[in-house]
């Protein structure tokens, strides 16, 4: 693959929602390896829809989603859109299910087929890296709602993706906690794209910014 | 797990009408009203978790889950039970309202057998026991609840005595996907929520 | 979720009183449900399509829910005929079929039908939260109307709590397959999914209180019985009480 193929490229994408009205209008949105998206928009305005739609929660009425070079258009496209590009839910109890933080750690490894001895190496990795082992065995319910949301990303850093998809990070954290979601974003994720309210947060930690408007994606 | 409307007899229907009132009498007299949310929200939660169709080999099979139920709302688990199984059968006509009672008692009997045999485990330290009672529990409850179908069935004429054994044996591997699947859930209760697994505790000996 | 998808319609049926609705359904299903001759059992059954007509349900739905039943009820006629006793009609293989079990299991197919498109008709018509409702007026005990009432109007709250829960896991690259890591997987859903209603629950418990709840809720909205309830009701359980005598 040529390094000026984009890793996620969206061209001509019309969406609604069943019975809604139109949330994106032929909307092109491109994401560089090594670039860094921040992502702006009024409530309402798809920020969250366009990200479930680069991962095949949600299908386009028309245009064309291109993720590592190739169209993805059914479920099983999606399977190694998955494996490549993490998610990160605007909610983390949307995200976490597992009893303890090393069980939901190792749920993604464990679905790629990885063996008991790789994962537990990955989970212990994971979690040294974003400096939360102490929380391996911790009942993850019962962690505060910053620890969540740390403990979410690296349930999807563990799945060692290409590229992150964050959907607003910062909601509902404390600034201490903002400040070391910035250090490990800046220290571990190389690409990614993020959508936030938080235009400070923003400007530390992409190169460039975009707004959703009017169904299009506009430069902000 | 419902019998259809137009199949039973009367004698059936109404039998498993007076017993159903029975018990959802007990349980309502066991729910105060501080426990009718929680009653409630769970019953929902049961009817949603029914809705989940669990891959085995080729085909999938989908939860019901009325040993769990029984085990976090002992008596409770009648009302919780009759109205889970009125809903289906207005929204999506399974079972009905005739056969109301009889389902009833085929989920719900089970349910509360099981609360009174394995609650007292289901709270022990012992992961192993958690385990192995919750997916008693499940497993147990299931296969109880196809024996009463097939009651009913043979009740109703002697000629259903082939349709009746089916639906048994048809319910042999569900049962082993409803006690794995309950087991696992009663361990993530207990180390997440164990007040969930107490619920009931206090329902089952009648304060 | 797309709980009651008949219940949005402007027919006739759909503007009658719930608790007439109700009452009428209850009597239909229980004479069908112990109607033993098929002399009254056609009548009955078109009794059921002339009102399914009316409610103008739309079809596909309509044809998926009937499918459903019959799936069951094709089960019933591959053992029945056979294991009925009675006078030989017909052979399949070594199995013999008797002139009694077939009439028995036409009228069962009769029966579950005529019950399951007048139910469709007549509570299918009316929101469901209407129903509990009319219950509450037709005097079922205040509990379980109130755990009816609860019980719904969480149930679209938990179920997308659960597919959010299931998108997660899809992102996470999870695909159900018939193996212990997916029974695991499943069993925390469920239990996630259990440890969040129940605290949500006690959330709902102290805004009640904090709101004055005593233990019952005063109706706030009441039905309005008119004529055409009345004669409408009137006719139907005439209708229904000659089905009995036939």
């Amino acid at each position: 693959m040529g390094s000026n193929v984009p890793l996620i490229e969206l061209r001509g994408v019309c969406f609604r929602y069943p019975g809604g009205s139109l949330i994106h209008d032929e909307l092109d949105f491109v994401l560089q390896t090594g670039g860094r998206v921040g992502v702006m928009g009024q409530n309402g305005a798809g920020k969250t829809s366009l990200f479930h739609l680069i991962v095949g929660l949600l299908q386009p009425d028309s245009g064309e989603i291109r993720v590592l070079g190739r169209p993805r258009c059914q479920e099983r496209d999606f399977w190694e859109v998955r494996q490549k590009i993490g998610l990160l839910f605007q909610d983390p109890d949307d995200q976490l299910f597992c009893p303890t933080v090393g069980e939901d750690v190792a749920f993604g490894p464990l679905n790629l087929g990885r063996s008991r001895q790789q994962v537990m190496q990955i989970v212990q990795r994971t979690l040294e890296a974003l400096d939360l082992a102490h929380l391996q065995d911790r009942v993850t319910h019962h962690l505060s709602g910053g620890e969540k949301r740390l403990v979410s990303l690296a349930t999807v850093l563990a799945m060692e993706p290409d590229a992150l998809l964050l959907d607003e990070p910062t909601a509902g954290l404390a600034e201490g906690m903002v400040e070391r979601l910035i250090g490990i974003l800046n220290e571990h994720v190389q690409t990614c794209a993020i959508i936030s309210h938080n235009r400070h947060f923003l400007e530390r930690c992409t190169d460039v910014m975009v707004q959703l408007h009017g169904g299009k994606v506009v430069p902000f | 797990m419902h019998i259809s409307e137009g199949v039973l007899s009367a004698p059936v229907l109404v039998a498993g009408g007076v017993l159903a009132a029975g018990g959802v009498g007990l349980g309502l007299r066991r729910m105060t009203p501080d426990k009718i949310p929680a009653v409630a929200l769970l019953s929902s939660t049961f009817f949603v978790a029914s809705l989940i169709h669990v891959p085995l080999g080729p085909a999938s099979v989908h939860l019901v889950l009325n040993g769990l139920t029984g085990l976090v709302l002992g008596w409770m688990a009648f009302p919780a039970l009759l109205v889970g199984l009125a809903l289906q059968a207005v929204l999506f006509q399974f079972g009905g309202l005739t056969t109301l009672g009889v389902n009833t008692c085929i989920m719900a009997a089970p349910a509360v057998a099981v609360s009174y045999l394995f609650q007292p485990f289901a709270g022990s330290l012992n992961r192993i026991l958690v385990f192995v009672s919750g997916a008693l529990c499940g497993a147990l409850a299931l296969l109880t609840s196809s024996v009463l179908i097939a009651l009913c069935l043979v009740f109703t004429g002697r000629h259903f005595l082939e349709v009746a054994q089916l639906t048994v044996a048809a319910h042999v591997p569900i049962m082993v996907i409803e006690g794995m699947l309950s087991g696992f859930t009663v361990l993530f209760l207990r180390k997440v929520k164990p007040e969930i697994l107490g619920a009931a505790a206090d329902v089952i000996s009648p304060a | 979720m797309n709980l009651d998808p008949f219940s949005r319609g402007t027919s006739a049926l759909h503007r009658r009183d719930p608790r007439v609705k109700l009452v009428v359904a209850t009597a239909y299903a229980v004479v069908v449900a112990v109607m033993q001759d098929m002399a009254a059992l056609v009548p009955a059954l078109m009794l059921a399509v002339l009102l399914t007509g009316w409610a103008r349900l739309p079809w596909r739905p309509l044809l998926r829910r009937l499918l459903v039943v019959n799936g069951f009820v094709a089960v019933l006629w591959m053992f029945l005929p056979f294991t009925h006793p009675g006078t030989p009609v017909y052979h399949v293989g070594r199995l013999t079929a008797s002139r009694e079990g077939v009439i028995y299991a036409a009228n069962l197919t009769l029966r579950t039908n005529t019950i399951v498109l007048a139910t469709m008709a007549l509570l299918g018509t009316t929101p469901v939260f209407d129903l509990v409702h009319a219950l509450h007026h037709l005097r079922v005990p205040e509990k379980l109307a109130q755990v009816a009432f609860f019980t719904i109007r969480y149930l679209d709250v938990i179920y997308r709590e659960y597919l959010r829960l299931r998108n997660a896991m899809r992102v996470r690259c999870f695909k159900p397959r018939t193996s212990l890591h997916t029974y695991i997987s499943y069993a925390h859903l469920v239990g996630m999914l259990l440890v969040r209603s129940y605290e949500r629950s006690q959330r709902v418990y102290q805004a009640m209180l904090c709101r004055g709840f005593q233990g019952s809720f005063p109706v706030y909205r009441h039905f309005s019985l008119v004529r055409s309830d009345l004669v409408f009701g009137t006719i139907m359980l005439l209708a229904i009480g000659m089905l009995w005598l036939l």
